[in-house]
């Protein structure tokens, strides 16, 4: 089993022998059509290797696969690998079509049909196309591709019927124009039609296979054809495409319809910032404020500081022996401080799952929606300044919901280049919705001039930073390339189920991980490793003009964030000490949950370097901070 | 001097002649960006250019759109 991840995820589920691959354009319904076909959800997993998450489901004798959308079978980005890989391995396709954008879509169609790959085409979205005047003439596109087509409508569940009953006649045509330039590989090569075709396509990692198997003897360059020979084809596919919706397709349309007219004023900023600005407000109030703070206070307070962490506690007293060999045991389950069985559940369950719930119910809503590659529209001009584009927005609202929760988004920023810098940044200077309410709460007690100064030096080390990284990482910023799809009002049924599958698939990764990083913390703890650490932070917090108690402040930082700023609330300060206490704590190193993400979605050496990069940043910021308010007496 | 994509104002249409990236002209060639006309929608000021095709709008970084080439049609050629 391939396609499976190897967590929790059951090949006897599925006792299919062939495969099924549902393959199409982004945003033209996909995952509603796997819903209706599948008989029941089996797996959401990460395709093996990718960050790209992958859905498999039994439908009838085959093992039904959804694939990441894309516009043609190629290599651009990770999502494109993965669609590629599960199409080679795929036994038959059902392609789902846009029926308004037949000229856009058809492209892949083509290309799955030039590859030979037995196909039945869904031409979904067959009610907006009636009211947007465009009409399709189902029987001459079936006669044209030569495939079996199926009109549908995904959301009202209509066409299936039909649909199942010809996926077994998924055919491809016998040749395709294509072939003639088969001709440009070697004779030797040995390789299916799928394989052929991409390869004259320059299709990189194939070639790359084939020289490994002894066709490229002279270990030159892995292309085989020469390199202009992709566009002639994708010309040549263009033009077939062009003449089959020539004939097939009749608009009437004039005019502009609501949705784009609400796009425009979405994309204008002089109207789309304001309704950006409402909805993050709308999110942050969501996110931030109802579940951050109340829902996870509640969670913390009521249900495990009062009840279950007590009973744990009684009943793991109760059942452990009083004998000094349980004393480790009974520390590393039920500490105060990352104990197994209460903190790290209380951590799961009270803080992680409802601000995982509501974040993807919030980014799900956005995402149906068609709001967010608006926004990256919008914010583009702004984040190209620090090597990022505008798709880099999301992290970053999110970030300041909570940072462990934006850390995922990074897969949505594009190059391994953004991801990395949005990390960074994130896991720096955006401080978490839990500790800005702690840190409002003592800011709130200074003064108004202290709380914009605390945000005006956030900004300059946001700003400063991803300045370094843009200028210091290899590679240049990849520009914005992104459709932007039509505006819709999302569908609740698909939003539900979409959080859900997420949600599951998130646990089922973040528990392992957490439970290890709790009980390696509570074994440094138990051996005095905390305590050591505090002792050794002394030269940093005098650095910075904090008392030598700040040290403890810091150790809980290390922990969570909030918990630092916390820990202030009960020191005596000056005003200026307060100010540099919590820019240190908001620079410095991310919570143990983001750190856990951050190491679970880059890679180690990252995480590590991010972990020691707020190290440094935290205390020379506060350092210089520190120095500058000595100087004036404050 | 040629023109290219970010001389454009919004509403106008015009071809887009020359992308030098060769990944991103394969892109835009399979979406059908180079078969004929687009219709440039917005032009946000510094920021990304809106251009769309048959029904599909895609939003170009302004980086990127200050390297592809345009051609206005002929009609309106001055």
């Amino acid at each position: 089993m391939d396609g499976c991840h190897d967590a929790g995820c059951d090949p006897d589920a599925i006792d299919a022998d062939a495969t099924l691959a549902l393959v199409g354009c982004p945003n033209v319904g996909k995952s509603v059509v796997f819903g209706e076909l599948a008989d029941q959800y089996v797996d959401v997993s990460n395709y093996p290797g990718t960050t790209v998450d992958t859905t498999l489901a039994e439908f009838e004798d085959y093992q039904l696969t959804d694939t990441p959308g894309v516009y043609g079978i190629s290599a651009f980005d990770e999502e494109e690998r993965v669609t590629r890989e599960i199409v080679f391995e795929a036994d038959a396709v059902v392609n789902v079509v846009d029926a308004t954008h037949l000229a856009r879509d058809l492209f892949l169609t083509l290309q799955l049909l030039d590859m030979g790959i037995p196909t039945v085409v869904a031409l979904n979205m067959m009610d907006e196309a009636a009211a947007d005047g465009i009409d399709v003439d189902v029987d001459a596109l079936e006669e044209a591709l030569g495939v079996p087509v199926v009109p549908t409508v995904a959301i009202d569940g209509e066409g299936f019927e039909e649909l199942r009953d010809r996926i077994p006649a998924a055919t491809a045509p016998e040749s395709t124009a294509v072939e003639a330039y088969y001709d440009e590989l070697p004779d030797e090569l040995e390789a299916t039609r799928a394989e052929k075709t991409l390869l004259v396509e320059g299709d990189e990692p194939l070639a790359k296979a084939v020289d490994v198997g002894g066709v490229m003897a002279d270990g030159g360059s892995p292309a085989l054809v020469e390199s202009g020979v992709r566009e002639e084809i994708y010309g040549q596919r263009r033009s077939r495409v062009q003449s089959i919706t020539g004939t097939v397709q009749e608009v009437t349309r004039t005019g502009d319809s609501i949705a784009d007219r609400i796009s425009d004023r979405m994309v204008n900023p002089l109207t789309g910032t304001p309704i950006a600005l409402a909805m993050l407000g709308l999110i942050y109030y969501f996110i931030g404020d109802l579940v951050a703070q109340r829902l996870v206070d509640f969670m913390e307070v009521e249900v495990f500081g009062t009840h279950y962490n007590p009973a744990v506690e009684s009943f793991v007293a109760s059942v452990l022996p009083a004998a000094e060999w349980a004393e480790p045991l009974e520390f590393l389950l039920i500490n105060d401080n990352l104990g197994l069985l209460t903190v790290t559940i209380q951590y799961i369950i009270g803080v992680l799952l409802p601000l995982v719930m509501a974040f993807y119910l919030a980014i799900s809503l956005l995402e149906d929606s068609g709001v967010l590659p608006r926004l990256a529209v919008l914010t583009d001009r702004g984040l190209n300044r620090i090597g990022l584009n505008g798709r880099a927005v999301v992290p970053m609202i999110v970030g300041v919901g909570c940072v462990t929760m934006a850390v995922i988004t990074t897969r949505m920023v594009g190059s391994k280049r953004e991801r990395l810098i949005s990390t960074a940044l994130l896991g720096l200077a955006v401080p978490c919705s839990a500790q800005l309410g702690v840190i409002m709460g003592l800011l709130a007690g200074l003064g108004l001039i202290w709380w914009f100064g605390y945000l005006g030096v956030l900004l300059v080390v946001l700003g400063v930073a991803g300045l370094f990284l843009d200028r210091t990482l290899p590679g240049e910023g990849e520009a914005l390339v992104t459709e932007l799809p039509r505006m819709r009002v999302p569908r609740l049924g698909n939003i539900l189920r979409k959080t859900l599958n997420r949600t599951k698939m998130f646990l089922r990764e973040a528990i392992p991980l957490f439970g290890a990083t709790a009980v390696a913390v509570s074994a440094l703890d138990y051996v005095g490793g905390l305590g050591a650490i505090e002792e050794a932070l002394q030269p940093l917090t005098s650095l910075v003009g904090m008392p030598a108690d700040f040290g403890q402040v810091l150790v809980l930082g290390l922990i969570r964030r909030d918990f630092a700023a916390a820990g202030m609330t009960d020191m005596a300060l000056s005003s200026a000490q307060i100010f540099v206490g919590l820019v240190v704590v908001t620079l410095f190193v991310p919570c143990i949950l983001s750190m856990v993400m951050i190491l679970k979605e880059r890679d180690a050496k990252s995480a590590l370097l991010m972990w020691v990069g707020s190290w440094v940043v935290a205390f020379g910021v506060g350092g210089v901070l520190a120095a500058t308010f000595g100087v004036f007496g404050l | 001097m040629s023109e290219v994509l970010t001389d454009v104002g919004s509403g106008e249409s015009v071809r887009l002649v020359d992308v030098p990236d060769g990944d991103t002209r394969a892109r835009l060639l399979r979406l059908g960006f180079l078969d004929g006309a687009v219709e440039c929608r917005h032009h946000i000021r510094k920021g990304p250019v809106i251009v769309r095709r048959n029904g599909t709008d895609l939003a170009l970084g302004s980086d990127l759109a200050r390297e592809i080439e345009i051609e206005r049609p002929q009609t309106e050629a001055e």
